[in-house]
């Protein structure tokens, strides 16, 4: 089996950070592997070692983009495309959707392609089920559980849907984004990180997949144009005391001053 | 004139509080910019929930009906929504932020070239441009992001807006829609409801989460026998649903589920910011912990001090009786 991880680099989001003028400023340059990319690369691992196949990572951005393919390379994936371009900061969900999707149409026999079911630093969700779209694949999101079906040739995706779990079973080619509910990502070992310095990087630019860089900056749907902190909730009141009074102070409470009960 | 719709979801037989919360919503932003207000419906008996979706003042309801809406499937829900905007041709199209809407919206921008502005905590349009502002970065802060174009998606988190209701005559209108099911690659092949009772956790007017506070069956019994009385749906946060004590179907926050109920009871859960993002819009928010500097008093409505397992049988007693 083919699987294809398209990972994203994302700023450590656990590092101090602080809004001046409207800007978002991390007091570290620190970049990591996106933690639900993370979870899509070990997932893709653990289907390798039970019905062989290939694991191959795809990521976009600078040249800093490197050090986070080295990281899925060093945890098993086997080789990696890394599609260079210059500062991602303005792109969108649909900038990387359709780079991915030029990647892809031009490198076609791809089986199984893993995404993220969004990531850390955007939160919006959107680029597995654009790139299906796209490419005009069946998809299935916030997978909390992949299993192959050997018999079927099927991928069967457990996914978080609004009333449950829905067990869906999808042919291959397919899309499938994952959530960081669906396993513990390893930490890669040092054998790990030393293999990983001599598995192949492919590089490809925009240009070889026909998009201009003037094109490129100008994919972008979305604008953001400032940060602003999260609107907060006034504390209300803190009671302390015996457990019995504390039950009969919260029930008058909700009873006479929220007036919810 | 243009439109702004919304579309109004149901599940389990009922409307979608926070789908009504959005038309509510868009009923504003329409007035405001001298738009018409329109709503669809996609269900196989969708023209049951005409008169109430009516009640929050769409001029027009289309109404779309197929027995392959009985389940969540992606691709039919996709057809459904183009066939519907290429109809009634939206300026803007709104969503509340469900996990079916999350399974669709990039597809449906990516097919009806529109710009979409996912889970947003609020949004405005004018003179053609959506601003809305997102929580980002695991829901540390807000961004401030905007879109310009004829053809603009916005999903909304649950809780976002209050509903308001309003005399109305819509015009129902009942669009043709067939689908050939030969044509769907995938097969649901099984539905796992949760365990909490079958209460929707993200409808339900009482939700009482369990955090790492729980240490065992008993800590879990109490949570449920609360949510039970109050006629609520359980809830976790992370740490609890990773130990397995309870199922992922139950988490709460921002990689979880986006919760608004009129009461959320946050029992041995500290506040982590994660946490907070999924269920912060809760009306009256109680929180029990014995750690008084927990995080999570800094947001509750009515922090208790105390051990849950001393505080939570006797508050289930004074529940009982005001309930009489």
């Amino acid at each position: 089996m083919k699987l294809h991880i398209c990972i994203k680099q994302v700023p450590d989001i656990t590092a101090p950070s602080s809004i001046r003028n409207g800007e978002l400023v991390f007091e570290t340059d620190r970049v990591v592997l996106d933690a639900y990319s993370a979870s899509a690369v070990e997932e893709s691992l653990v289907l390798s070692e039970k019905h062989g196949g290939e694991v191959s990572v795809v990521s976009i951005g600078s040249d800093k983009v490197k050090e986070t393919i080295r990281k899925a390379l060093a945890m098993g994936a086997e080789n990696a495309v890394h599609i260079k371009t210059g500062d991602t900061s303005a792109f969108d969900s649909s900038v990387y959707a359709r780079l991915l999707a030029a990647y892809f149409e031009k490198n076609p026999g791809f089986e199984v392609i893993l995404l993220g079911k969004q990531a850390q630093d955007t939160d919006a969700g959107l680029t597995g089920s654009m790139l299906a779209e796209k490419l005009g694949l069946p998809y299935a999101t916030n997978a909390v559980g992949l299993e192959f079906d050997e018999s079927a040739g099927k991928m069967i995706v457990t996914r978080q849907g609004d009333s449950g779990q829905e067990i869906i079973a999808l042919p291959i080619p397919c899309i499938v984004t994952c959530s960081n509910d669906m396993n513990d990502p390893r930490i890669p070992n040092l054998r790990g990180i030393m293999q990983s310095k001599k598995k192949p990087v492919e590089e490809i630019s925009p240009d070889d997949l026909e998009i201009s860089s003037d094109e490129l900056n100008q994919m972008a749907f979305t604008e953001i144009t400032g940060y602003e902190p999260m609107p907060e909730r006034q504390p209300g009141k803190k009671l302390e005391g015996e457990p019995e009074e504390l039950a009969k102070q919260l029930v008058d409470l909700l009873q006479n001053e929220a007036k919810v009960l | 004139m243009s439109t702004i719709l919304t579309y109004v979801a149901i599940s389990d037989g009922k409307v979608k509080r926070s789908s009504l919360e959005v038309l509510s919503r868009c009923r504003e932003v329409a007035k405001e910019n001298g738009l018409k207000v329109e709503a669809v419906i996609i269900d196989p008996d969708a023209s049951k929930y005409t008169d109430q979706v009516g009640t929050y003042g769409p001029e027009t309801i289309y109404v779309i009906e197929h027995a392959i809406f009985k389940n969540h499937l992606n691709k039919p829900l996709l057809d459904a929504l183009e066939t519907v905007v290429n109809e009634a041709n939206p300026v803007l199209t709104a969503f509340a932020s469900t996990e079916a809407i999350k399974d669709i919206l990039g597809a449906l921008a990516m097919r009806l070239n529109a710009k979409a502005l996912p889970d947003v905590a609020s949004f405005e349009l004018k003179d053609g441009v959506v601003e809305a502002l997102r929580p980002v970065m695991a829901a540390k802060l807000m961004a401030r992001t905007r879109v310009k174009g004829d053809r603009m998606l916005v999903s909304v988190r649950s809780g976002s807006y209050d509903l308001a209701e309003v005399d109305s005559q819509p015009e129902v209108k009942k669009l043709e829609f067939s689908f050939d099911e030969s044509s769907l690659k995938m097969e649901l092949r099984d539905l796992v409801t949760s365990s909490g009772g079958g209460v929707d956790l993200s409808e339900a007017p009482v939700v009482v989460s369990g955090g790492r506070g729980i240490k065992d069956e008993d800590g879990k019994k109490l949570v449920h026998d609360l949510a039970e009385l109050m006629g609520g749906a359980v809830g976790a946060s992370r740490a609890v649903t990773e130990s397995g004590l309870f199922p992922a179907t139950a988490q709460i926050g921002q990689t979880g589920k986006v919760v608004s109920p009129q009461i959320y009871f946050a029992v041995g859960i500290s506040g982590a910011i994660q946490h907070v993002a999924g269920m912060s819009n809760s009306k009256v928010i109680v929180a029990i912990n014995k750690d008084p500097e927990a995080p999570i008093f800094d947001i509750a409505t009515y922090g208790l001090v105390g051990d849950l397992y001393k505080v939570l049988p006797p508050l289930i007693e004074e529940v009982k009786k005001a309930k009489g």
